[in-house]
């Protein structure tokens, strides 16, 4: 306890407390609209997909009742078509993880201005959230298709 | 038929990947972890795994090292399917015995083309 006691007298805050009560807001305002954000891609790819399915069986028996005829090939067409979009529909897949990642900054941000402006807590620990070990896993900033390498 | 086990964490691209594989003819047996897929592994027999890297309980790269030291997986292509494209993890996964790295997002033709190459 006495050990805790010097340690907190010995780091003095580094950040006056209005500034960072400020920006800690700023910060967890950001973090709860990146939460949303991943709320509304998730529901948004969950609509895309029932109906990208729904389009897909829906064409099915119009291409077999088209049999024959030049309808069948553009029922055929366009369900090649639609199939191809798979590309451009796994947005939520990359998006979600570039969202967990910066929102894992964010919180290590606010926790560390804390930590700065208020020093350690009652415990004599201040609670940092981590950085995410390793760097941001999504580079890509378009939908293209990636590459392929075999070993 | 060929029997393919799809690993994501995400529902969504597991849902992809089945549309997908399952409309190029093969059978698809989806995981949400390594740790499932590690777990399916052992119920039944896959002719090839397509596996995303990044997921919780166990990643791509260790499921890869896991089923290679299984005698039934020696041989069955490892597909590491990932938003991941760095040399050092690439290598990473070629160490561990992986076949392919595919870099996300896959292009539907072109993933069939690489799985009908690899699959014996």
């Amino acid at each position: 306890m006495t050990a805790c006691t010097a340690a907190h007298e010995a780091v003095p805050p580094v950040l006056p407390i209005p500034l960072a009560a400020d920006l800690q807001d700023h910060l967890r305002a950001a973090g709860l609209d990146l939460e949303r954000l991943q709320r509304l891609l998730a529901d948004t790819c969950d609509t895309l997909l029932a109906r990208f399915h729904a389009t897909l069986a829906a064409l099915e028996p119009l291409a077999e009742a088209a049999a024959g005829t030049d309808g069948r090939a553009t029922a055929r067409e366009a369900m090649r078509q639609l199939a191809l979009a798979v590309t451009a529909l796994q947005f939520q897949d990359l998006s979600s993880q570039l969202i967990a990642h910066t929102s894992a900054r964010l919180h290590n941000c606010a926790d560390q201005i804390a930590s700065a402006a208020f020093g350690i807590d009652e415990d004599g620990e201040a609670v940092v959230a981590p950085l995410p070990e390793r760097p941001n896993p999504v580079t890509q900033d378009e939908m293209d298709a990636g590459s392929i390498e075999l070993f | 038929m060929h029997s393919i086990l799809a690993v994501d964490d995400s529902a969504s691209m597991r849902q992809m990947l089945s549309f997908t594989l399952k409309s190029a003819g093969y059978q698809v047996v989806e995981a949400v972890d390594g740790q499932d897929a590690w777990d399916k592994a052992g119920l039944h027999s896959f002719d090839l795994v397509l596996t995303d890297q990044n997921m919780p309980h166990l990643d791509g790269i260790g499921l890869t090292r896991k089923l290679r030291e299984h005698p039934q997986f020696k041989q069955t292509p490892i597909l590491i399917l990932t938003t991941e494209s760095s040399d050092q993890m690439k290598q990473a996964g070629r160490a561990a015995g992986a076949t392919g790295w595919l870099v996300k997002p896959f292009d539907p033709v072109r993933l069939v083309e690489v799985i009908q190459k690899v699959i014996r």
